[in-house]
């Protein structure tokens, strides 16, 4: 389900001369929607916003945002490493597709929020929806209207752009979820569970991506206020998986959460989705895909040649940035 | 996710329902054979209430493939002082109906009007409306549904917004009130969560389906086999667990009952069961916090000899593990005989405690 980001390494592109005018500022944002999460992740969070070459030097033009959202066991810092945003928002500047880019750090103890509104890893479903969206319309000289908004992100992001559209309608019009995570429901075996119930912070914090994964999903979907110190619900009752903590879980599935959202996804102006044939997400996005067709939902998905990994930054070049530029009201 | 899981719920809309069919039982057995709905006679107006049905359009069930009429009667129950008072505006009471039964049946048997006169006596004036969604399969399940129809979105948007623009209410959140019995509390509920901001204040009497519904095999099988034309006849529980299933897994490419059943290539298809189980209150309080906590106030009650007691339990657990304020209550009592007592005695006053006057 997690691939490891740093399979993406050979991606990374030739570095390009910057326009002297472009520039990257890494901004710290208030999350009103993470006060007291349960885990104790930064309530200020992190965020690179890659400018416009143009930002500077047209101080009454504004701009088009588009939102990106990183993916698991990763950071911005890691994510801009490979894609390099600030060349790509140059270089779709260059081509007349002027906006402002900004990735928020929604890494947590578990080395992911799931972009979800749980009260152990803090609901950052609404931080990005609200907190985020807000902060970007009071301190850079954006379009604030939902028709200049876009939703994106890779893997882990996907999956939170497909959950923060259905969830949190009306804030973005456009959408573009790469290789999303997440899809169908996940379950959890009474063994796994038993395993997860005995881990102590010390081998939390050593864990494997895998394991992280669960403790990181569980966190976000399946909090317990009252079980310390994950504050995860324990999921067994009467010794057998507990149907409501399955049940919860399956709530945060965006191919379960369609049909009680369709009037949030028919809202937006477009839909797209990728994934690389070679990636085990692939059935679950062709799912989603058949999901969205069968209740009419008009949108593009698209399965390239590729791995989970190893097409990010191109691809945000050549179908992200400029499916944007096509939606997004400039 | 083993099978078994899924069987071990219990079927707990038919468990509590039943019991209304059973009070209900000489209305019931009088009751046209094509469709097993409740009725209850009309009861007197009491001096001073005026009772209106009106016709309320709903651009939110337009185009729902189970073919359910999109314009919706109402009853509306107007207080003694409303004629007198004409620049004097009222809370409203959303008051959401069960299963099996229209809205003015359920009017006629919860004594609403007698609930009005009597709060009103004692200096608390409401309105209350009663919208019917009765559905072909038995009930809307207040759910937001292509097949059924957005009944969830109906409540909190088409029949606000008509209560609003034809009655002198106190039209913003601090004025309104929602409630329901049974299917009409897990309809509280749910709307509760994924509609906040509409109401100010809401109680669920003797809510149903607050856990997740489970199939086994052979009751998944059963409920798939049920033809188009005998739902009607189809008892109960089944038609209970069909209205859900419409509701809950609508397939639009699948008629003619446009769901997706919950067996696949003879297993209990668990993706339909993920969905089922996302209208489950119980599953949903945990990424609904935000929600929940907006309310003025949440109320529950059940009866201790209702067969819904151990799942409305797990809610009021539910909603104080995670630090949500509300009110619960027992009482000696069964699904049915003691709610339109506690309409007018509990669930008014309740509102009176909390919505603007």
């Amino acid at each position: 389900m997690f691939r490891p980001l740093m399979a993406l390494g050979a991606a990374v592109l030739a570095m390009i001369a910057v326009p002297a005018a472009a520039r990257t500022e890494r901004i710290t944002v208030h999350g009103a929607a993470l006060v007291g999460n349960l885990e104790g992740n930064a309530v200020d969070r992190e965020a690179y916003v890659f400018l416009p070459p143009s930002y500077d030097a047209k101080p009454k033009k504004r701009y088009p945002v588009v939102y990106f959202l990183h993916g698991f066991f990763a950071t911005p810092k890691m994510y801009d490493d490979l894609v390099k945003f600030q060349d790509a928002v140059d270089a779709a500047a260059a081509a007349g597709n002027e906006v402002i880019m900004v990735m928020p750090d929604a890494h947590t103890v578990h080395k992911g929020a799931f972009y979800s509104a749980s009260p152990t890893t803090g609901d950052f479903a609404t931080f990005v929806a609200r907190d985020l969206v807000g902060h970007m319309d009071r301190h850079f000289r954006t379009i604030a209207a939902p028709a200049s908004r876009g939703l994106s992100g890779h893997s882990m992001g996907g999956y939170g752009t497909l959950k923060i559209a259905l969830t949190h309608p009306g804030v973005f019009s456009s959408i573009y979820a790469m290789a999303a995570c997440c899809m169908t429901p996940r379950v959890f075996t009474i063994d796994q569970l038993q395993k997860i119930a005995a881990t102590t912070p010390e081998q939390a914090a050593a864990a494997t991506m895998s394991e992280a994964g669960a403790l990181a999903v569980l966190a976000a979907w399946a909090p317990d206020p009252k079980n310390a110190p994950t504050f995860i619900d324990k999921g067994i009752r009467d010794g057998a998986v507990d149907p409501v903590f399955t049940g919860r879980i399956a709530a945060n599935s965006p191919l379960v959460l369609l049909p009680q959202h369709l009037d949030a996804i028919r809202g937006l102006k477009a839909i797209a989705l990728d994934v690389g044939d070679k990636d085990s997400l692939k059935s679950e996005n062709q799912l989603f895909s058949d999901a969205l067709t069968q209740y009419g939902i008009a949108h593009s998905f698209e399965i390239f040649e590729g791995e989970h990994g190893n097409r990010v930054a191109p691809r945000i070049r050549s179908k992200l940035l400029p499916f944007f530029g096509q939606h997004l009201a400039h | 996710m083993h099978e078994r899981e899924f069987g071990m719920r219990i079927r707990n809309l038919a468990t509590g329902a039943l019991a209304l069919l059973a009070t209900a039982g000489v209305a019931a057995t009088a009751a046209p054979a094509q469709a097993q709905n409740i009725t209850a006679p009309a009861p007197a107006v009491p001096a001073g209430i005026t009772v209106q049905a009106v016709q309320v359009p709903g651009p939110s069930l337009m185009g729902n493939l189970e073919g359910n009429a999109t314009t919706r009667e109402a009853i509306v129950v107007l207080p003694p002082s409303y004629a007198k008072n004409p620049k004097k505006r009222y809370p409203v009471v959303y008051y959401l109906h069960g299963f099996a039964i229209d809205g003015r049946n359920f009017y006629n048997y919860m004594k609403v009007a007698d609930a009005v006169a009597a709060n009103a006596a004692k200096g608390a004036e409401f309105i209350v409306v009663v919208p019917d969604t009765l559905t072909k399969m038995g009930g809307s399940m207040y759910s937001n549904s292509v097949t059924t129809g957005n009944f969830r979105q109906f409540v909190a948007k088409d029949l606000v917004a008509y209560m609003d623009s034809h009655y002198r209410t106190i039209a913003k959140r601090s004025g309104r009130g929602l409630a329901g019995h049974s299917m009409g509390g897990y309809g509280t509920l749910v709307t509760a969560m994924t509609y906040p901001g509409v109401f100010d204040s809401v109680y669920a009497q003797s809510a149903c389906c607050v856990s997740p519904r489970g199939e086994t095999v052979e009751s998944a099988t059963a409920m798939a086999a049920v033809p188009h034309d005998k739902v009607d006849s189809a008892g109960f529980g089944m038609r209970a667990g069909l209205a859900s299933a419409v509701a809950w897994a609508p397939n639009p490419k699948n008629p003619p009952f446009f769901v997706d059943w919950p067996i696949r290539d003879g297993k209990v298809d668990p993706l339909v069961i993920a969905k089922w189980a996302n209208n489950s209150p119980y599953a949903m309080v945990a990424s609904h916090l935000d929600a929940l906590r907006s309310y003025d106030a949440i109320g529950l009650d059940v009866g201790t000899k209702d067969g819904l007691i151990a799942d409305d339990t797990l809610i009021h657990e539910e909603l104080a593990k995670f630090g949500i304020n509300h009110q619960w209550a027992t009482y000696e009592g069964t699904h049915t005989d003691k709610i339109g007592q506690r309409f007018g005695d509990v669930v008014l006053p309740f509102f009176a405690a909390h919505l603007d006057k």
